[in-house]
C-alpha cells in the first residue's frame, strides 16, 4: 500500500545496512556515516523525493462490523459457496477469492456465526496454502481459533491478524497484484453484502454506508492504479472497480470542512454537509453492478 | 565477455535491491506489528498497514475515511532511531484539525466522528540540520476502531 520511489541515495545505505545485518554488532536500523561531499548532493536528491502515499482501505472486519451496526440481519445464503473453494486453480482467481472468503469469514463472524465461520476458514486457509502463503495462515493458526470458537472477541482478533499477516507475506514477497487481487476481492465482497442484505433489509442508515463506499471505493482504485503491473486479470478488476466508480459519482458524500467539538474529553468530529445516501435507481445500479463483477470472480 | 559479465552484475545487483527492498519493508511491518499495533488498544486495529521507512525531511500521507458514529484511534508511531516527527490530520480543505509537533509530541488522536468525514493524515521528519549522521526509520500511521 506504499507507493515507494528508490533513489540511489536510499539504494546506497539499503546496500550498507543489509552487508552489515550480518556482523555481530545490534543492527543499527539505520545510521549512516556519509561523506559531506557526497551528502549535499545526496540530501537535494533526497527532499526533492515525492512524498509517499498511502491508501487505507477499510477491512473486511471494519466493513461487517459498519453492517451489523445499522441494524441488518445476517443472511448466509448470500455468500459464496465453500464447495467452490477446488475449483479456483489459477492463482488469480484464487486471490480473488481468498479475498471474497475473507469478506464472507468476516461477516459471519462479526454476527456471530461460529459454525459458518470455521467454514469460511477453512477455505481461505486452503487458498493461502495454494498460494503459498502457508508460513501466515497455517494449521496452527486454524487451531488456535477453534480453541476460540467460543470466544468472539479473541476470533475477531485472530482473524484480524491472520488477514494482515497474509497481506504483509504477499507483499514483502514481491506478490503486490496477489495482494491486491485479494484485497479487491474482498471490498467487492464486502459492498455485494450490504447491497443484497439492501433487498431485504433496507434502511436510510443502510443506504448511508452503501453510498459512503464511494470513499473507499477511490482509496481502493488509487492503490491499484498505483500498481503499474503488466497482469492481465489485475488490469480487469481496474476496469471492473472503474466501472463502479462510474455508477457512484452522482452520489453525494462527504465533503467541505471537518467541524471539532469536545464530548467528556473525547474531540468530536463532524462535518458540514449532509449524510451520503442513495436514490432507488442509484441503490439498484450499483446492486446489479456488484453482482455481474462479484460473480464473475466466484464462477 | 565483458557486457555478459556487466550484465550479470547489474542482474545481481537489480536481485540484491529487491531482497534489501522486502527486507526493509520486513523490518517495518515488524516494527509496526510488535510495537505500535497493541498500542492502539483497546481499539480495534483497521488491518490497514501504512508504514514506510522515511529519512529526515521526508513526508508521508494517507487518507483516512472516519464513519459517522464510529470512535476511532489515530496513532503515529515512529522507530526511536528518528527521534519525534510532527503529524497532522487536516479536513479535504487542508484545514487543521490536529497537529502533534516533534517538541511536544503527542502519539494518539482519539475522536468520534459525528458525521461521515475525510481527513488526511500528514506526516514529515524534521531535518537533521548540519549533522553528518542521516537516519532512516520506520515510521507507522495506524488506525483503530470501536467495534
Amino acid at each position: 500500500m506504499i507507493a515507494m520511489r528508490m533513489n540511489p541515495w536510499l539504494v546506497s545505505m539499503a546496500v550498507a545496512t543489509f552487508l552489515t545485518a550480518c556482523g555481530g554488532d545490534p543492527p543499527a536500523q539505520d545510521a549512516l556515516n556519509i561523506d559531506q561531499a557526497q551528502d549535499s548532493t545526496a540530501k537535494a536528491d533526497r527532499m526533492a523525493q515525492t512524498k509517499k502515499i498511502f491508501f487505507n482501505i477499510p477491512s473486511p472486519m471494519e466493513t461487517a462490523a459498519l453492517l451489523k451496526k445499522t441494524g441488518a440481519q445476517y443472511n448466509g445464503k448470500i455468500l459464496n459457496d465453500v464447495n467452490k473453494v477446488d475449483s479456483y486453480t489459477a492463482a488469480s482467481q484464487q486471490a480473488l477469492n481468498l479475498g471474497v472468503y475473507g469478506a464472507d469469514l468476516s461477516y459471519a463472524s462479526v454476527f456471530n456465526h461460529t459454525q459458518e465461520s470455521m467454514f469460511y476458514t477453512s477455505c481461505s486457509r486452503k487458498l493461502a496454502d495454494r498460494l503459498g502463503v502457508i508460513s501466515a495462515f497455517n494449521d496452527s493458526t486454524l487451531e488456535l481459533m477453534q480453541s476460540k470458537m467460543n470466544d468472539r472477541d479473541a476470533l475477531l482478533d485472530i482473524i484480524s491478524e491472520t488477514y494482515w499477516n497474509v497481506d504483509a507475506y504477499l507483499k514483502e514477497n514481491g506478490r503486490d497484484n496477489i495482494s491486491a487481487l485479494m484485497i479487491a476481492g474482498g471490498w467487492v465482497e464486502g459492498l455485494y453484502i450490504a447491497t443484497q442484505v439492501s433487498t431485504t433489509n433496507d434502511s436510510p442508515e443502510l443506504r448511508q454506508r452503501i453510498a459512503e463506499q464511494k470513499l473507499s471505493l477511490s482509496d481502493l482504485n488509487g492503490l491499484l492504479d498505483s500498481y503499474e503491473l503488466d497482469d492481465a486479470r489485475l488490469n480487469g478488476v481496474k476496469e471492473d472497480l472503474h466501472a463502479l466508480q462510474a455508477l457512484f459519482a452522482e452520489v453525494q458524500v462527504a465533503s467541505g470542512d471537518a467541524t471539532m467539538t469536545e464530548e467528556n474529553g473525547v474531540a468530536v468530529i463532524g462535518g458540514t454537509s449532509p449524510s451520503a445516501t442513495l436514490t432507488d435507481a442509484q441503490l439498484a445500479s450499483i446492486r446489479e453492478k456488484a453482482a455481474t463483477i462479484r460473480n464473475s470472480y466466484i464462477n | 565477455m565483458l557486457n555478459a559479465r556487466m550484465m550479470i552484475a547489474k542482474t545481481l545487483m537489480a536481485g540484491t535491491l529487491v531482497l534489501i527492498a522486502a527486507a526493509a519493508n520486513a523490518q517495518c511491518r515488524s516494527f509496526a506489528k510488535n510495537k505500535c499495533v497493541p498500542e492502539l488498544a483497546p481499539y480495534k486495529f483497521n488491518e490497514s498497514f501504512n508504514a514506510a521507512q522515511l529519512a529526515p525531511g521526508e513526508e508521508a500521507e494517507v487518507n483516512l475515511t472516519f464513519y459517522s458514529g464510529q470512535e476511532y484511534r489515530v496513532m503515529v508511531c515512529t522507530h526511536p532511531i528518528l527521534g519525534e516527527v510532527n503529524w497532522k490530520l487536516v479536513d479535504l480543505n487542508n484545514k487543521i484539525v490536529f497537529e502533534s509537533l516533534a517538541d511536544s509530541p503527542k502519539h494518539v488522536f482519539d475522536l468520534k466522528a459525528a458525521n461521515t468525514v475525510q481527513m488526511k493524515a500528514v506526516v514529515w521528519v524534521p531535518g537533521t540540520g548540519t549533522s553528518d549522521m542521516v537516519h532512516v526509520g520506520c515510521v507507522a500511521v495506524l488506525v483503530g476502531f470501536k467495534e
